[in-house]
Order: structure tokens, then sequence, then C-alpha cells
């Protein structure tokens, strides 16, 4: 039985019980997926799992409060489904998940670069073992998965769910590479160049919220502080200062909690490369207070408790 | 709006390197300011009168006084405005003194800044609103945890002054570590002749009760309303019906217990009472020794007692009460000089602490007073004391200084040449810090009537030799290496918090210091107050402290208890946060950040979760209103609004090129 119909079988037996399954189905061309609200039969038959198959499920979670629903979810998935319940956002017995050992997603960006002409509306796509086969205006092009593979993907620590009620697909063993050049590089800027980065690329941030709309963890509904008046802390003028401080508000405000699914990179319209603030940060957490976000059950954000004196931070040092 | 403005000169503390007319004169032109001026000392009767008169002749609506550190003088200004008909919090403070004059020369730059300052205020009071304090009635009684002598005090004026008084104690007795000393520097009159009677008063003052063998086990509530949870250890002896004969204690076979009253020097018996001044003098059951509840063998005491109150079964036991005010006199450890390796890591026997050493003085101690060093009981003719082991020393991570430890190992080296005239004692030590009354002179007469020879440098190994240890150490003023052969070693151990310090002080919501020393509010101003309202500090858990300044703080905590809770009722100050409903997703952040368990989970009409602020706990320390995303929990009278608009005063926001 191929994966995809081992999934489709798990959630088959499960659909009676639940209010939907949330996993994806193609998009508007066979080279876009979109997400999947699987409440019947018919629904089922157009799942798919391919690498194309990339929005994180758990962005919808908490908007099915009070309800019983099945999420299809990959190992960062899982990471932003722990963090919520770690936040007692979300409830375990309202969620069944079914896990899918992943080989990894691909990169929209990537494999646009890759194609010979802006890819507007694909005619076919073929997905191979390594490889995709595409048909843009009748012509075949071939690009290797690894070559398009979104660089979460590349680094990512926890390809197999670390929560899952059904597990699909076989376990990992090898570890991936363990940074990203690109990220590294950024690093090494001298402030100055990385300044002039940001002012240049946020001028193209058209505000529209898609980042933070995706994102799972911004989970304060109507009430974000960008839209706020009371406390005001950013105007609605589109300029790269404020635009820049909304997303380093975005940043704080998820610190400890980003579990780097990388989905606020991939929903930004403009190609703005938040992933390196959001690593930055991560990479922060991780050395002063030894905390990643949804690697397990009952860990609660460094920034969400309260300690006289932190294990780590050697704040009265003489 | 109609905002006054007031520059203060602070006689020439504020005026002479700030223009302080100029400063009135730029402020004139701030938004919203009616009325701006200078005086020569606002904080002074007619200064305050001349904000009066303002406030009446301008129809002022809010004041801004630029002057020194509001923890100075805001109080005076806030009860001004009111007597003129404001509410206290239409008003703000520039601290144009600590914050510019006293730490800046250039007066050109400072009068910017002070400027700078004032704007920031004014803005600030621009977004203010009148804020109305709760009353709430107070529950007289107060919590004294520690039975030393600190705690004593404190329990005696506090009942003395008509309050109810709960005092828990951790030992089996009250005391201390005073009940453990034999005489006391500076006068050498003995120690428990003179703390015996006041344990006695503890167990007599018809207002006091005793729980010892007792632990903090939870606080919650706030100033003037705690409850209190109170574990007591089982002791397996009914205490209502011990009468404290000591039979028991004389046919207990079991003798292998750790005797910790004579600080480990030899073992005594299962059931024990600690000392013949014990308070309270009952017997107590030590379970890892008694094999009777190891075992179910034995059962002696039970068979001997007269009034048969040994119950093997009895259980630890929860004890509740309310309280208005709490006094933590918990006192103090001694370090642990094992992390040594110069003076040998416990391998020989006749290396031992100052507070041993004091035991082996004792009358009541275990060698009924004569000097007998532990290796074989043979008398000491050589005694060599080593100041500072664990005080003032990094490398141990203890870098200050006890305190009380030179004046002690002056007594303790008067004290052994009362004892055994033809010994000699040696001191190696740092520096002798003697800054009490009397305190000098007593260090000169262990050294000149009583013959001590102090050695000034720091012991760098001890080993044996013979039947003695032999000293090596550094002379610094001669410069010269010496080795004193010694028949006893005496280290004068330094000080650390006591056991159990930093859990006690999470329960109380008090801070500790690095060391585990509680942290006072003010280090001048507030030596006994802690940052929680209604929990005050006494003695040595606040930092090393002899008995005349662990006494004094006992009655002082005693006097801030008294004065709390003679008001019949306290307000709360209504600075603290709030919630907007409307806002608040429920997402429960700020309830497990905040320190003082003061937000809560509540469901609204629709069923939905929202936190609610519990007003009175509240310390308005704002650590929930940078944890809320989205804003909805602020801070009253510091709003994120209100502190964004300081900020913007100072850095206003630049328009940019998209407006261009
Ligand atoms: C060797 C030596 C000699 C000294 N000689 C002198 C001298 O001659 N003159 C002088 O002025 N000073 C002397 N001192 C200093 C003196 O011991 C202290 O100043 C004094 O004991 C401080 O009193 P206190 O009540 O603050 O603390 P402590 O005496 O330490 O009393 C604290 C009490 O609190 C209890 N406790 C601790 N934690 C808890 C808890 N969590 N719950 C309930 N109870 C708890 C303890 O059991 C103890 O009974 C000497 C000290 C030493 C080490
Ligand atoms: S900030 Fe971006 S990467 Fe992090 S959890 Fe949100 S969407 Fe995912
Ligand atoms: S950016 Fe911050 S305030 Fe806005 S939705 Fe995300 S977490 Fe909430
Ligand atoms: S998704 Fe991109 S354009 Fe939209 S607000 Fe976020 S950073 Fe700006
Ligand atoms: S953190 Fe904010 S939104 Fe969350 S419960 Fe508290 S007040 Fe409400």
């Amino acid at each position: 039985m191929s994966q995809l119909e081992e999934l489709k079988a798990a959630i088959r037996g499960h659909l009676d019980s639940l209010d939907c399954v949330i996993g994806w189905e193609q998009g508007y061309d066979p080279l876009h997926a979109t997400p999947l609200f699987i409440r019947n039969e018919s629904d089922l038959e157009r799942l798919s799992i391919s690498p194309l198959a990339v929005h994180n499920p758990a962005t919808y979670a908490t908007g099915f409060a009070g309800k019983k629903i099945g999420m299809v979810v990959r190992g960062c998935h899982s990471r932003s489904i722990i963090e919520l319940l770690n936040e007692k956002l979300i409830e375990r017995e309202n969620v069944v998940l079914f896990g899918l050992c992943c080989d990894g997603v691909v990169s929209q960006r990537k494999i646009r670069t890759a194609l010979p002409a802006d890819p507007g509306f694909v005619e076919a796509v073929e997905i191979g073992d390594d490889a995709l086969h595409i048909t843009l205006a009748g012509e075949k092009t071939t690009i290797k998965l690894q070559d398009v593979l979104a660089d979460k993907c590349r680094i990512c620590a926890y390809p197999d769910p670390l929560l899952a009620d059904v597990l699909i697909g076989n376990k990992h063993d090898s570890r991936p590479e363990e940074t990203l050049a690109c990220q590294e590089a950024f690093e090494a800027k001298p402030n100055a160049e990385k300044f002039t980065f940001w002012q240049d690329t946020m001028s193209r941030c058209i505000r529209c919220y898609a980042c933070r709309n995706v994102c799972p963890m911004c989970v304060c509904q109507d009430y974000c502080i960008a839209a706020s008046r009371d406390p005001l802390w950013m105007s609605q003028e589109n300029s790269p200062a404020e635009n820049f401080m909304f997303q380093m508000i975005h940043v704080s405000h998820l610190t400890g909690r980003c579990t780097e699914c990388g989905e606020c990179e991939r929903a930004c319209p403009v190609d703005i490369p938040l992933m390196l603030l959001r690593r930055y940060m991560n990479k922060q957490v991780q050395e002063v207070f030894g905390h990643q976000a949804g690697t397990s059950l009952d860990k609660t954000p460094p920034l969400l408790t309260f300690q006289v004196e932190e294990a780590r931070i050697k704040e009265r040092d003489w | 709006m109609r905002i006054g403005v007031f520059i203060c000169h602070c006689g020439s503390n504020i005026a002479g390197t700030v223009d302080c007319e100029s400063v009135a004169e730029l402020a004139s032109g701030f938004p919203e300011v009616v009325y701006s001026t200078d005086s020569m000392y606002t904080c002074s009767e007619p200064g305050q009168e001349g904000i009066i008169t303002a406030i009446h002749e301008q129809k002022l609506d809010g004041v801004v006084v630029a002057s020194c550190t509001p923890r100075m003088h805001e109080p005076t200004f806030r009860r001004a405005v009111e007597r003129a008909g404001l509410n206290r919090y239409m008003f703000e403070m520039a601290n144009i003194r600590e914050h510019v004059s006293w730490i800046g020369k250039d007066k050109e730059h400072n009068t910017n800044k002070a400027a700078d300052l004032v704007l920031m205020a004014v803005e600030k009071l621009r977004r203010n609103r009148p804020l109305v304090p709760k009353s709430f009635e107070t529950i007289k009684r107060v919590l004294v945890i520690g039975g030393g002598v600190a705690g004593i005090q404190a329990a005696l004026d506090c009942a003395d002054g008509g309050l109810d008084v709960v005092m828990v104690e951790r030992d089996q007795s009250i005391g201390g570590k005073m009940a453990k000393l034999d005489k006391t520097f500076p006068t050498i009159d003995c120690s428990s002749c003179v703390l015996g009677p006041k344990m006695v008063d503890i167990a007599q003052h018809e207002k006091i009760t005793l729980h010892t063998c007792a632990e903090i086990e939870a606080v919650s509530g706030y100033v003037g309303n705690f409850s209190v949870t109170i574990r007591r250890r089982a002791t397996y002896v009914d205490w209502t019906k011990c009468t404290g004969c000591g039979v028991c204690t004389e046919k207990c076979p079991s003798k292998r217990s750790p005797d910790v009253f004579n600080e480990f020097m030899g073992t005594t018996t299962a059931i024990n009472i600690p000392f013949p001044q014990a308070i309270p003098k009952k017997a107590a059951i030590n379970p890892a020794t008694c094999t009777m509840i190891q075992k179910g063998k034995c059962g002696v005491c039970a068979k001997v007692c007269p009034v048969g109150c040994i119950d093997y079964e009895q259980q630890d036991e929860l004890i509740n009460v309310d309280v208005g005010a709490i006094v933590v006199a918990t006192g103090y450890d001694l370090f642990d000089w094992h992390k040594y390796p110069q003076y040998g890591e416990g391998r020989y026997p006749d290396v031992i602490t100052s507070l041993q050493y004091e035991r082996l003085l004792s009358a009541s101690g275990p060698t009924g007073g004569h000097i007998k060093r532990p290796s074989d009981g043979k008398e000491p003719k050589n005694v060599v004391f080593i100041q500072c082991v664990g005080s003032r020393d990094r490398s141990v991570d203890r870098p200050y200084c006890s305190g009380f430890c030179c004046m002690y190992t002056a007594k303790q080296a008067i004290l052994t040449k009362d004892h055994i005239p033809d010994s000699q004692s040696y001191v190696f030590y740092m520096d002798i810090r003697a800054p009490g009354k009397g305190y000098d002179e007593f260090t000169r007469r262990a050294m000149e009537e009583y013959g001590a020879q102090y050695v000034r440098g720091r012991v760098a190994m001890i080993y044996p030799h013979g039947e003695q240890l032999m000293v090596r150490g550094a002379d610094t003023l001669a410069g010269t290496q010496v080795e004193v052969p010694a028949d006893l070693v005496v280290l004068a151990t330094g000080v650390e918090a006591a056991q159990g310090a930093v859990k006690l002080g999470e329960t109380l919501r008090v801070v500790p210091d690095q060391y585990g020393f509680f942290v006072e509010s003010h280090p001048k101003l507030k030596p006994v107050e802690t940052n929680t309202a209604g929990v005050y500090l006494a003695g040595a858990c606040q930092g090393p402290k002899d008995i005349p300044t662990s006494v004094g703080q006992g009655s002082a905590a005693a006097a801030k208890a008294l004065g709390l809770l003679s008001k019949e009722r306290l307000e709360s100050d209504p600075a603290v946060s709030k919630v907007n409903l409307s806002r608040c997703v429920g997402c429960q952040k700020c309830i497990g950040t905040c320190p003082f368990g003061a937000i809560k989970a509540i469901t609204d009409r629709q069923g939905k979760l929202k936190a609610e602020v519990i007003e009175t706990v509240c310390q308005g320390c704002g650590i929930c209103t940078v944890t809320c995303p989205q804003g909805a929990i602020q801070l009253e009278h510091f709003t994120d609004n209100q502190i964004l608009a300081e900020v913007n005063a100072l850095c206003p926001p630049k328009m940019n090129a998209s407006f261009e």
C-alpha cells in the first residue's frame, strides 16, 4: 500500500468521530497545493501529500477551538502542535495527529528561479523519486528535488513528527546539515550592511500581514498589537522603520515559541527573507535558555515563566 | 489639560550645574503647559504652598515637578497636589538631580537634558488619569519565621504592642545560633543567661503561639491579609502531654543520632531534648535512628514515659493561620569549609569550626565546658584560629565579609586563656574589623591582656606533625613564612544564608540576593522592609549581623509591623495591572509570568477565558504587561502609551520617505 493509501485508510477510520481533518490537495494548478478540509469520503479522495503540500495545518488549529479535528502533520508541523499544547491553546483530546515522516517540501521560490519562464500556470507536474518534471507552455523541465528543497528542510532536525497518533512512512536516522550558508553569511555581515539590507528589504513590505496570519503561534486573533491604537506601538505608516518595527515585535512575541515552520517567509508575497530574523532569535533562545520550541511536551517557553534567578544567566557576577 | 511645571534649584544641588530658569522658560512652550516657574526648594513649606496657589489661581489640572528622585519626594508632592484638590496621580516628577546635575558638569548639556526630562514628564502627564485606591481591613496578627534572637525580639515586641504572634521555628527549640554560644562579645556575658529569659517569655506570653519543628508550606494573600499554611513535622511525641522530664532520653538504647545542637560533636539518643534550656522543653524522636519506627522493635520510650505521650504513628500536621504581616528572621548557616584543600577537607579531627568550639567552651556542651580536642580528648595548649574561612574569598564565591568572625575569634582567644591559663592562641587574620561600640578595645584586650598572637596572613596548609598539626602560613607584615604547631585548629567559618532560604523567598515572594540573603527594600532608608508589602526582615537572614544588630532589627521589624497594623484599614496602590477584557484572548501567558500569583483566569459571560488581576495582590511590577503580546493587560499609571509618549518625547518619530 502506498503511503497515501495508508494515510487515507487511517483517516477514514477516524472521520466519523472528527469534525474535520486538515490535509492538502492540488491548488489552482498542478504545481501548487492548497489546504484541504476533509469532512467526508469524497473530500478524502482529493488528499495529496506530495512535497508540494507545504502548508502548516497547525495554523488552523486554534480556529477550531472546542471542536475535535484531525491534522496531517510533518515534523515541523508537529512542533507547532506541541507548542500550542504546551501553551494550553489547544487540547490534546481534541486533536488527532496523522504524522508523516517527511523527506522535505519544495520552495516555490526556488522552483520559480529554476524554471525557464515565469510559471504563471503550469500544465502538468510529474513527481518522481528525486525530481520534478514540470510542463510549462508545452515544454517539459526536470528539476532535482534536492535543488528546490525548502531551506528549513535542509537543516530540519525533526523530519519525523514528534507527536502523532498514527505514523506513516519510515523514520529517519541521518542528521541534516547543521547550518545554512545564507544565514551564516548574513550574520557575518557588519551591522551597517545589515542595516542597509533591512532598510532596503523592508521598504518592499506592503504590511499585508500574511506572515502573521499564517503563523501558527500568532493567536491574538483580531487584537494583534499591529492594529491597535491603545496601546499604540506603531502607526499604519508604510515605511521601512514601521515595517521593521512590526517584524521586531513579531519576532519578540515569538521568542522561544517559534517552531521554525517557515510559513511566514513562504507566505510573504514580496519575498522578504523573514527567517533570517526568526532563526537568529531561535539560536539566541537556544544558547541562553537551552530551549527549542515545540520539541517536548510540558515545556514552557522561557519568557512565559518567572524565575528569580535564571540557571544560565549570571546577572550579578562579581 | 492645564499643566503647571515647577523647576527646583535644590539650593545649589541642581542650580549649580543646570540653568533652572531656562528650563522653566523652555517648559512654558511644551504642550498644554500654562504655567512654568522655578523655585529654590520646591519641597519646603513655601515651595509646596507655591504649587497649591498655582493650582488654584491657574486652574491647573496636572503638575510636573522637576527636582530630586521620586523615591525621595514623590509622596510629598502627591500630598501637596491632593491638598489642592487634584487627584494624586495627576502629578509627574522629573529627576534632574540624580539623573542630571549630580552626574554631569557641562551646564549647557545639563540644561538641555533637564528640559528633555521635563518634556517627557509633561507628555506622560498628558496621558495620566485620576486613580482611586481601594481600602480593606487588616488582620491584627503577625507571623514570625525563625526563632533566633532576632525573631524572638520581634515576636516579644509585637506581642507587647498588642498583636497576636505566631512563631514558626524549624528546629525543635527556639534560640537559634545564640543558644549554642558560650559567652558573647564584647561583654563576655553568658549567652544562655541573657537569651534564656527571653525564650521563656516566648513560651509564656499569652499573645504568642509557638510552633517548632515547623516550616512554612505556602503563603497566599497580600499585605494585611496573608493566609499561611504551616507544616509541623511529626515529633512522635504528644506535646500536649509531654512534661519534658527526660526519662525517655535516659533510657533510649539507640544512641547514634547526630547531635545537631552540639554541631555534630558526638551523637545522642533517638528520642531527645536538645539542651536543658530548650523552649519548648519537649522530647522528639528522630525517625531515621529510632529502631521502633525503622524496624518495629524497641518501644522502650513508650514503656518508660510516665504520661504516655509517645505516638509512633504521628503524622505531619498542616496548620492554617491568617496574618496581617510577616517578619522573616531565618538567620544564617555556616559555610562548608570542606571545600578548602588547605585545611585538610575533614581528614584531621582536630580542625573544627568556630561554632563547634563554642560548644566545647560551653558548660552545657558535650565536654561539660572543658576544652578537650576531638581526636584524643587531651587539653590543647596551642590553639590556632584561622579567620576568613569562606569569607572575602572570590575563589569560593564568597566575596563578602561575614562581619562578626573577627570579634568572636578574639572572644574565643580570651576564653581559651580563661579556661587553660598556660595555653597560647595564634590568630591568622586578613584585617581586623571591629567597628562596633567597645569592639576595637575588645580585640586589643585579646592581644594585649590575653597574649593572643595575631599573624597577618593566609594559611597555605595544615599537615599532621606527630600528635600535633602544623599550620603553615604567610606572615605578610614580617614578610616571612611561619609554621605554628597546633593542638587544635579553629576555623572562623564564614556566614551564608540559612539552608532553604531561597525556597522560602519564593514562597514569600521576597527576592534573595545571589548568596541567598534576602534583599531589603532600600539599603539605607528601608533596611527591614522588603519589596513585598507587609513582609519584613530581621537579623542575619538579610546579611551577616551580630547579636546587638540582630536584636535592633528585630525591634525595628516589630515597629514596622505594629505601625502597619495600627491602621484599621489599608489602602491598596491603584497603580496595578488591569486587563482590557475586550482585548484579552485568554491565552494565560500573563498568569504564568506573574511572580506574585496576582492574575487568575476567569470566564466571561460568553464562556470565554479571560485574565483578571487581583488588585490587592498585584505589586505593579509590570512583568505581565511585557508578556501579553497584544497589550491587553496594562499597568495603570505606566501604560504602554504613557511610556511610549515619554520615548517619543525623547526621540520624536520621523515621517518617512513614503510621505514625500
Ligand atoms: C561561632 C560564633 C560565635 C558568635 N559569637 C557571637 C558573640 O559573641 N556576640 C554576638 O553578638 N554575635 C555572635 N555571633 C553571631 C550570632 O550568632 C548572630 O548574630 C545571631 O545568631 C543572629 O541571630 P538571628 O536570629 O538573625 O539568626 P539565627 O541565630 O541563625 O536564628 C535563625 C533561626 O531561624 C530558624 N530557621 C531558619 N530557617 C528557617 C525556616 N525556613 N523556617 C523556620 N525557621 C527557620 C533557625 O532554625 C534558627 O533558629 C556568633 C556567631 C558564631 C558563628
Ligand atoms: S514565526 Fe514563522 S517560522 Fe516561526 S512559527 Fe511563525 S510562521 Fe513558523
Ligand atoms: S504579531 Fe504579536 S500581537 Fe500580532 S498576532 Fe502575532 S503574537 Fe499576536
Ligand atoms: S508577509 Fe511580507 S509583506 Fe506581508 S507584512 Fe509580512 S513581511 Fe510584510
Ligand atoms: S497575556 Fe494578555 S491576552 Fe493573554 S490572558 Fe493575559 S491579558 Fe489576556
